[in-house]
């Protein structure tokens, strides 16, 4: 049987067609879980953000055009849905967060590999919101300057200077894994 | 992924570039190789600091939890919210051009049932005239005269004939 493409799928989506939905969902699931889960560092608020997200897919199917692909499409409502989330909550208590630049040492690599990514969490909760979302599309998704501009809502050298800035305030928090690396 | 072909994708790996399979090869390779771990670092620190992290998997049981409420969603839809407002601004062009064309022909059917049903109209509306001169006559009910007073038929025929026109 020929698997249908995105494009192919939303049409049947607007039409009221749940399985098409459901296609869709298994397909992208992982990235707005992904992104959702990078941008709160909380597995429950990731799993309704990136259900939120599905969601409104659903919902503004009879409006979609196809105008770029799919995957930035859901890209695009996902940061919209962690953006606004982030701009309504209240500021998140950071002592439930681990400390990152220690030296002490961990037992065993597992340990360490833990630990580290631990503080890359707590690294990039100490961001502000859109440079977080800058590095989370950069760099756990890979997108380029372009399809981060459409996520994002911004110039594609706006994008890259929130980039420069994010990458400046999240080197002396990381200095410590580099160091380790080397 | 081998380790050139890995140096080799690595500024497209930085600059978003990458197709998603190549990307995935390739965080796969830079988390198991050293020696180009370290190339990345020289080009991009921050990356090579993040590429070895892990996000945990999707819950498990996401997809079934994300397809209950859209079922629940588009029921309540269905349920609630119809209104033709809504449904003409959800519709496309030719579902507007079918709408308009279906109005415009119901219109003039009832048009032209309602031209075509004028005489007959006009004939019913003439009877009741002609029978006010002398209902009894009109109607061939001359043999009533004779009903008994509190009778069905004296009943009847003081409404036909009553003058406030309650019998026609």
């Amino acid at each position: 049987m020929q698997t249908l493409s995105d494009g192919d799928l939303m049409p049947r989506v607007r039409d009221g067609d749940l399985f098409a939905f459901a296609q869709l969902v298994l397909r992208h699931q992982a990235e707005a879980w992904r992104v959702a889960y990078r941008f709160t560092g909380d597995a429950a608020e990731a799993e309704d953000l990136a259900q939120q997200a599905f969601l409104k897919v659903l919902d503004a199917a009879p409006r979609y055009t196809a105008t770029a692909a799919f995957r930035t499409y859901l890209y695009q409502v996902v940061t919209r849905l962690c953006l606004d989330h982030r701009r309504k909550k209240r500021p998140m208590l950071m002592e439930v967060l681990p400390e990152c630049a220690t030296d002490a040492p961990t037992p065993g690599e597992e340990a360490d590999a833990v630990e580290r990514d631990q503080c890359i969490q707590s690294a990039l909760a100490a961001l502000p919101s859109d440079y977080r979302m800058a590095v989370v599309l950069r760099y756990f998704e890979g997108l380029s300057a372009a399809e981060m501009a459409v996520a994002m809502g911004r110039s594609v050298k706006a994008v890259e200077r929130l980039l420069a800035r994010a990458r400046d305030a999240l080197a002396p928090r990381l200095e410590l894994f580099r160091g380790k690396m080397r | 992924m081998d380790c050139p072909t890995a140096q080799t994708n690595l500024s497209a790996y930085l600059r978003g570039d990458l197709p998603l399979d190549q990307r995935s090869a390739l965080v796969a390779h830079l988390r198991g190789c050293r020696i180009c771990l370290v190339s990345l670092a020289a080009v991009d620190p921050l990356a090579s600091v993040l590429v070895q992290t892990e996000t945990p998997p999707v819950p498990s049981g996401f997809e079934t939890r994300v397809l209950a409420a859209a079922r629940s969603r588009r029921s309540q839809v269905v349920a609630v919210a119809w209104s033709p407002l809504r449904w003409w601004r959800m519709a496309s062009a030719p579902m507007h051009a079918a709408a308009a064309a279906v109005l415009v022909v119901g219109l003039a059917a009832g048009l032209a049932i309602g031209w075509a049903a004028q005489p007959a109209a006009r004939q019913i509306a003439a009877t009741p005239a002609t029978a006010a001169v002398d209902p009894l006559a009109a109607y061939k009910l001359d043999y009533l005269n004779d009903a008994p007073d509190g009778s069905l038929a004296g009943t009847y025929l003081a409404l036909l004939t009553s003058p406030n026109g309650e019998g026609q």
